[in-house]
């Protein structure tokens, strides 16, 4: 089910702990990254490399909310709604997704290119409104920044 | 007052290792390594210094008691998962300063005689997971980590751990779960962690600002230290200030100054000509505080006799233009989405104050939930298993002690609106 | 000394234990919902809040020690309103279901609120909704009614330790599932149904089919599944069984069980019970009255025994049966018709292998306690999967793993894959190879005995003089790298008092005699402690009661002139010394005509011995046979006379487990057939011989006279959790003695497979045990179909998938069954369980004995697969 450079990835970080499972966190990373998301096969198959029950797996997987239980788009923008950034426009923020791209929270746009999944707070209150476009940080967010910003990713 | 903690962070390469070292990086862990452990130990306690994530713990003490427990190995865990809605200051040391923070690390390990350190860095920061693990390779290609730290046959490894989102997983035992591969549900205490911990091994678990401090403790002794700030916590305190402040930003100033300095002194004071309404001292989990309390220094010793706390020094600023009634629904969503589902009243009672506050939001209230709030929210206090539920009751007791007026301005204007 | 006063109440402790548990002793009950006293402390419900004098906080009493001088009070006012508070949060979510919940009425939620209120509730807004899952045949999970106190998941993780729950998501959002989602396909032990404090995880078989008020009586009673003797209390109401549920804490299992103890016991109320004697009559079974079929019976078996000799008839008893059925049974044969051919399943391995280390280290060697195993000091495990033979002794190992103690494993054993340390799959039938080169390396580590008493000299020969086997060359035989033998002789040799855990498949090997003589020598080098794995509730109480061709009961053996005179003396009869013939030789022997009457006791060798078609030949050559059975069994459709016996539920009696732990069996429904030893007690007054026992109480008293084990023994002496070995009598001091052990030579010890073959081998799967779980609804439902297990290399050369139909053929026959891939699995086996009518091993398995155990054995039958269907046409079809 995995590929084998993931499960090598897998066993390359399995080796910095003292335990298999201590790896699990940086093993789901590295299947989300490939993947995109964690399918159930997924899931299972991550407990099959580290000797991890997968119905445990399964319940860590969906403790964090930053892992994805179902298909994302190609690119997944994360934004923070938490009290700094809402008092700082970020709603606003929200509602532009909803009427330009059609893009709702916790779900893709049709033609897949984003996904939208509002965060609580990412740590750069000081620039609010802040958000990660896949692993890239912006902030001091406006409604004209935020169009430019998505023309970036196809 | 000198800069430490975020010395030499406008220089564009701070992040180096030849940047830091050319600034006296690392020469803290050359005499730290001249010492014996229990010496080192021996200064932190007497720097007075204590844990920056927001209980105040002292922490020369935490470390004698790991060091004292025989069992082996024992780790030296750094509480990167800066979470707390409003902080962001161990940020600019985790991207800008990165080795300041591997150093305290690896002073700490050397006084524990840990040999094995991770990083547990918030989910949130995929910048930072790669700024400091080009860190750790060069410290590493260095001899400042690995099977000999410069050359005393000293054994220290560190690695970068990544959350992945949970607020809880800032409390030290849920962090020890989750770095476990577990959910990240808070353990039982006793035993702490510094007996077993990870692995049920003795574990420390500091704050990257408290860690960030021990080079500078090495640096000017622990004499020097505990006369800066505070008298009863010393040292330089990282302040995260946000909102509607004309200079919002993190600054580094004594542990002690007062909200109002802060607010008005380093950051220019409220913006657009707005007057202050409100502020949120130490991150979104301590009591929200009226104009009238700003005088108070904010340390872990005075902010409790002003009726909120340190926290994590996170300062949000609302001037009057705020809803505080949305700003306190938006903060228990937070609490109600971040609880760990563990223990009843906080999964339950928290999010049965979140309702109610939607419903005076959005006019549906009536003035008995504003007592219905209060009785929830004493029912949550004191008997949830770890403080995240405690707080969320004070965060909504906070608001309703100074600022009830809104609250009763929601539900007066639905019934006008009704009539 | 550690003073602490609760409610006013000075309670004195040795040693610190929570305020919980210090309550408890004191009689005072503090509500809890997520304790429980199998699990851990949790901490997470927040019911058990008490206040303590000096601090400010209440605190949670399953979680906080109680220390010297400390005040508690458990119902302050503070208290109380903590406590409905915590209620009214949980019943935001709960529903107020009580009517239609089967749980009502042992709902401890239900209890606590009818105690503590609130009688309303101040929540305005919706419920959390789940839909309630059907998805499984034996589980129903309504997660409206969990209140997350996680003992299901920690019952499943910790002490099942099979994790196949757990908690999903997070917040008010989470609660238990599956990995599936919806399925469970996990061990189905049930444990988590023991101890859901709500109707949210729920037995399927018993929806709405009982409300607990209902329940007329609890029968203390044990298990009737495998010889663990798990003690088990059965509800009934009128003359029905309503459930099987364990006692907490009670009992060798602590309050678990399987899913064979606890949802087979359906196979008591199966419609196809029998239900009358029959008797072939125009060579169709017919019914018939009890006294024709005795007279019947009695008269045929005169007229053989007059005609050919007593020695003409066999007879077979039952592991399923108690002490008392087979003492009378064996008493039958040999006084009354005067036969020494007695055995039963036991003679398959489980006795030879006992006697076989009774021989060389005393009686009683392998009368061990469950508890002992994760005590120990290591753990290995050969020939079976503990946790599918013997499932609550395979927590054991699972236990002791949690305990870091080192655990070996050699051959295939899924349920312990996880736990451990150094697992150990040689290629199929290997094993041998592998033992002696364990026992050559050893023999350097471990310093033999200088003892000078004759025991030690004589097993120090034995030892000195088994060929040496080199790593490498028992890796070449087994497939497996020397070094990963090396490092399970680096782990098994620290070990100071191991337990060693034997299962029947090494044993019925072509060289299981000298697996034993292996495995004997191991256990003396490491000093280890033996666990014979059973698959029967009274395979140990068989031996014991002489159900052995050479054995009277006590294990005194019939060779030894002393004790056959007692035995005579006894009984006013002449026992002829010379051995009688085994399950295997009996079948043989009718085969050639030697045996002419079969009286088979609850023992289905058509099903239960390999190559069916022979067996079945072979019994209806003989003149007379006679079953009495539960069931219309295979073997019982042949016979000419078919008695009904009781079922386990429906009798009084004794059963002896592994660790010989003599326990008593409580009737709780009446049934239609007859005790097994009254059947024979009324066959044997007709043919001149009074048995006059009145029930099972004066039978143990006989046994008490004629077993020197058993001496001095009364029925009423086994209460509780039974009578434990050594009884009140005399173990054997007779006997001991390596004379005549044959010591191999080094070419038995290497035999190398052929890479080339399959080889078919049998499967004990957890689900499975005989006719009992053919004959539960409950347990048929969860694996119904026949299957072939497959290890993954041998599926990739033949394009076989999970699915799969494939034909497997051997000399005895051939059978179509679906495939299921392991990865785990050698290449050249594959396994196929006995559960299934025409469809299990014994079809394909060939007829081989091993001459020196005397029973068939398991690794003679080379298979061809082939594909026949896939899957995917499967599901078009």
């Amino acid at each position: 089910m995995l590929n084998e450079r993931v499960v090598i990835e897998i066993n390359r970080i399995k080796s910095k702990y003292h335990d298999a499972q201590s790896s699990l966190l940086p093993a789901l990373y590295v299947v989300q990254r490939e993947y995109g998301w964690l399918s159930p096969d997924a899931v299972a198959a991550v407990g099959d490399v580290l000797n991890v029950p997968r119905t445990t797996v399964k319940g860590v997987a969906t403790f964090y909310s930053m892992f994805r239980h179902k298909p994302m788009g190609r690119h997944l923008i994360q934004l923070c709604t938490n009290v700094a950034c809402m008092i700082m426009g970020a709603e606003r923020l929200v509602d532009i997704l909803k009427t330009r791209y059609g893009l709702e929270p916790n779900s893709t746009t049709d033609d897949g290119r984003f996904s939208l999944v509002v965060m609580e707070c990412i740590g750069a209150c000081a620039t609010a409104p802040a958000m990660l476009v896949d692993t890239d940080f912006y902030d001091n967010l406006t409604e004209e920044r935020i169009a430019d910003i998505l023309e970036n990713y196809k | 007052m000198e800069k430490f903690l975020l010395k030499n962070i406008e220089n564009p390469n701070s992040a180096d290792i030849a940047e830091y070292i050319k600034t006296g990086g690392y020469k803290a862990l050359s005499k730290a390594l001249e010492l014996k452990p229990s010496d080192i130990i021996d200064e932190v306690k007497r720097s007075g210094l204590r844990g920056r994530g927001g209980a105040g713990f002292p922490t020369g003490m935490k470390w004698a008691f790991a060091a004292a427990d025989s069992k082996k190995p024992k780790f030296i865990l750094c509480n990167a998962d800066e979470g707390e809605p409003g902080t962001f200051k161990d940020r600019p040391i985790l991207e800008k300063n990165p080795h300041l923070l591997i150093e305290g690390m690896i002073i700490s390990g050397y006084a524990l005689q840990a040999e094995y350190g991770y990083i547990y860095l918030r989910g949130e920061y995929p910048e930072a997971k790669d700024i400091l693990e080009d860190a750790i390779k060069q410290a590493h290609d260095k001899g400042y980590l690995g099977d000999d730290v410069l050359g005393k046959g000293i054994r220290f490894y560190l690695h970068v751990h990544q959350g992945a989102g949970a607020y809880i997983c800032g409390e030290e035992t849920a962090l020890i779960e989750s770095l476990e591969g577990r959910r990240g549900q808070p353990r039982i205490k006793p035993p702490f962690p510094v007996n077993e911990g990870f692995l049920s091994k003795p574990t420390v678990v500091n704050n990257v600002e408290t860690l960030a401090n021990i080079p500078y403790i090495m640096e000017i002794g622990a004499e020097a230290y505990s006369k800066l700030g505070s008298p009863d916590c010393p040292g330089p305190k990282l302040y995260s200030v946000s909102g509607h402040v004309k200079m919002p930003g993190v600054y580094e100033l004594p542990m002690g100054t007062t909200l109002r300095e802060i607010i008005y002194t380093h950051c220019g004071g409220i913006r657009d000509g707005k007057k202050l309404k409100a502020v949120i001292p130490g991150g979104i989990s301590t009591p929200i505080l009226p104009p009238e309390k700003i005088d108070c220094p904010m340390d872990f010793v005075s902010m409790p006799k002003h009726g909120s706390m340190l926290g994590s020094g996170a300062v949000i600023v609302f001037d009057e233009t705020v809803d505080l009634v949305k700003v306190c629904l938006r903060a228990m969503k937070f609490f109600e989405h971040e609880s760990c589902g563990k223990c009843t009243p906080c999964r339950e009672g928290v999010g049965w104050l979140r309702a109610i506050i939607e419903r005076i939001y959005n006019g549906s209230g009536t003035e008995k939930d504003i007592d219905l709030l209060l009785e929830v929210s004493k029912n949550i206090t004191g008997k949830t298993f770890c403080p995240l539920g405690d707080g969320a009751a004070g965060v909504v007791q906070g608001f309703i002690k100074d600022f009830r007026h809104e609250f009763e301005q929601h539900i007066s204007k639905q019934v006008k609106a009704a009539a | 000394m550690i003073t602490v006063t609760i409610n006013g109440k000075k309670i004195q402790l040795e040693k610190p234990v929570t305020i919980l548990k210090a309550a408890s002793m004191a009689g005072i009950k503090i509500p809890t919902l997520c304790h429980h006293e199998a699990l851990e402390s949790y901490g997470g419900c927040r019911l058990c809040l008490v206040e303590i004098e000096k601090m400010p906080r209440l605190q949670t009493s399953c979680t906080q020690y109680v220390a010297d001088g400390m005040v508690v009070w458990t119902e302050t006012e503070r208290v109380v309103e903590a406590r409905k508070a915590m209620l009214e949060f949980l019943l935001i979510n709960h529903p107020l279901d009580c009517p239609y919940c089967d749980k009502a009425g042992e709902c401890e939620l239900q209890d606590l609120v009818v105690k503590y209120g609130p009688s309303t509730g101040r929540f305005a807004e919706g419920k959390r909704t789940h839909p309630e899952s059907y998805d499984d045949p034996i589980i129903v999970r309504n997660m409206d009614r969990c209140i997350l106190c996680a003992r299901c998941v920690r019952m499943c993780d910790k002490v099942q330790c099979a994790s196949d729950i757990s908690i999903t998501n997070r917040s008010s959002k989470s609660f238990v599932e599956p990995f599936s989602g919806g399925r469970y396909n996990c061990e189905y032990c049930g444990n988590c149904l023991t101890v859901c404090p709500v109707g949210a995880i729920m037995s399927r078989m018993h929806k709405h089919a009982y409300r607990p008020w209902l329940i007329e009586k609890e029968v203390d009673t044990v298990c009737s599944f495998c010889g663990v003797g798990c003690s088990v209390v059965l509800q009934v109401r009128g003359n029905s069984i309503v459930r099987a549920v364990p006692k907490t804490g009670k009992g060798l299992n602590k309050g678990l069980l399987c899913n064979r103890g606890r949802f087979g016991y359906d196979y008591v109320s199966s419609p196809v019970r029998l239900d009358s004697p029959l008797i072939r009559r125009d060579g169709k079974l017919q019914r018939a009255t009890w006294s024709e079929a005795f007279i019947y019976i009695a008269g045929e078996l005169k007229r053989i025994k007059e005609t050919y000799g007593g020695s003409s008839i066999a007879g077979i008893a039952s592991g399923r049966c108690t002490n008392e059925d087979n003492y009378v049974f064996q008493k039958f044969m040999r006084v009354v018709l005067g036969s020494n051919n007695i055995d039963s399943a036991a003679g398959f391995a489980y006795a030879p292998a006992q006697k076989f280390f009774e021989r060389i280290f005393g009686q009683g060697v392998t009368a061990n306690s469950i508890h002992g195993i994760s005590n120990s000091d290591g753990i290995l495990v050969i020939g079976g999967d503990p946790t599918s033979v013997n499932p609550v002794l395979g927590l054991q190992i699972r236990s002791a793993h949690q305990k870091n103690i080192p655990v070996v494993t050699i051959g295939y054993m899924p349920g312990l894959k996880r736990f451990a340390t150094n697992r150990l799959i040689p290629s199929p039938f290997a094993e041998t190879a592998l033992l002696a080169a364990l026992v050559s390396e050893l023999k350097s580590k471990r310093r033999l005995s200088d003892e000078k008493a004759a025991f030690a000299r004589d097993i120090n020969t034995i030892i000195e003089n088994i060929p040496p086997v080199s790593l490498n060359e028992a890796g070449d035989v087994c497939r497996i790298s020397p070094s990963d033998i090396n490092n399970t002789v680096d782990a098994i040799s620290n070990m100071t008092n191991p337990s060693i855990i034997i299962g029947r498949d090494i044993l019925q090997r072509s060289e299981g005699h000298t697996n034993l003589l292996l495995l004997a020598a191991l256990i003396y080098l490491l000093n280890g402690r033996i666990y014979l794995l059973s698959e029967l509730p009274n395979e140990q109480g068989l031996v014991d009661m002489g159900c052995l061709p050479d054995m009277l009961p006590g294990v005194r053996p019939l060779a030894v002139d002393s004790f056959r005179r007692r035995y005579d003396e006894f009984f006013g009869v002449e026992v002829a010394s010379e051995p009688g013939m085994s399950i295997v030789e009996m079948i043989d022997g009718a085969n050639s005509n030697k045996i002419k009457a079969l009286y088979v006791m609850c023992e289905d060798i058509v099903f239960n011995i390999p190559n069916s078609r022979y067996v079945k030949e072979a019994l209806s050559k003989s003149e007379l046979l006679v079953v009495q059975d539960i069931f219309m069994t295979e073997t019982a459709q042949l016979a000419d006379v078919v008695l009904p016996s009781l079922s386990w539920a429906e009798k009084e009696g004794s059963y002896t487990n592994l660790e010989r732990r003599m326990q008593m069996l409580k009737k709780a429904v009446d049934g239609k057939g007859m005790e097994d030893w009254q059947a024979i007690a009324e066959i044997s007054r007709m043919l001149g011989f009074d048995m006059n026992y009145r029930s099972p109480k004066d039978v143990m008293a006989e046994i008490a006279r004629v077993s020197p084990l058993h001496k001095d023994i009364a029925y009423d002496d086994i209460v509780g959790d039974g009578f434990m070995w050594p009884y009140k009598g005399e173990p054997l001091r007779h006997g001991m003695s390596i004379e005549g052990i044959d010591i191999p030579d080094a070419k038995s010890l290497l035999k190398i497979s052929d890479n080339d073959k399959i080889y078919a081998g049998m499967e004990n799967p957890l689900f499975y045990s005989e006719n009992l779980s053919r004959n539960s609804s409950a347990l048929s439902s969860i694996s119904p179909e026949p299957y072939a297990r497959i290890g993954k290399a041998l599926a990739t050369k033949l394009s076989i998938i999970d699915g799969d139909y494939v034909n497997i053929s051997a000399d005895a026959g051939s059978i179509e069954l679906s495939a299921r891939v392991d990865s785990d699995l050698p290449e050249n086996i594959v396994l196929i369980p006995n559960n299934f009518g025409d469809k299990g091993i014994f079809n394909v398995m060939n007829w081989k004995i091993n001459p020196v155990i005397k029973s068939f054995v398991l690794d003679c039958t080379e298979v061809v697969i082939k594909k026949i269907k896939s899957a995917a046409e499967e599901v078009l079809a």
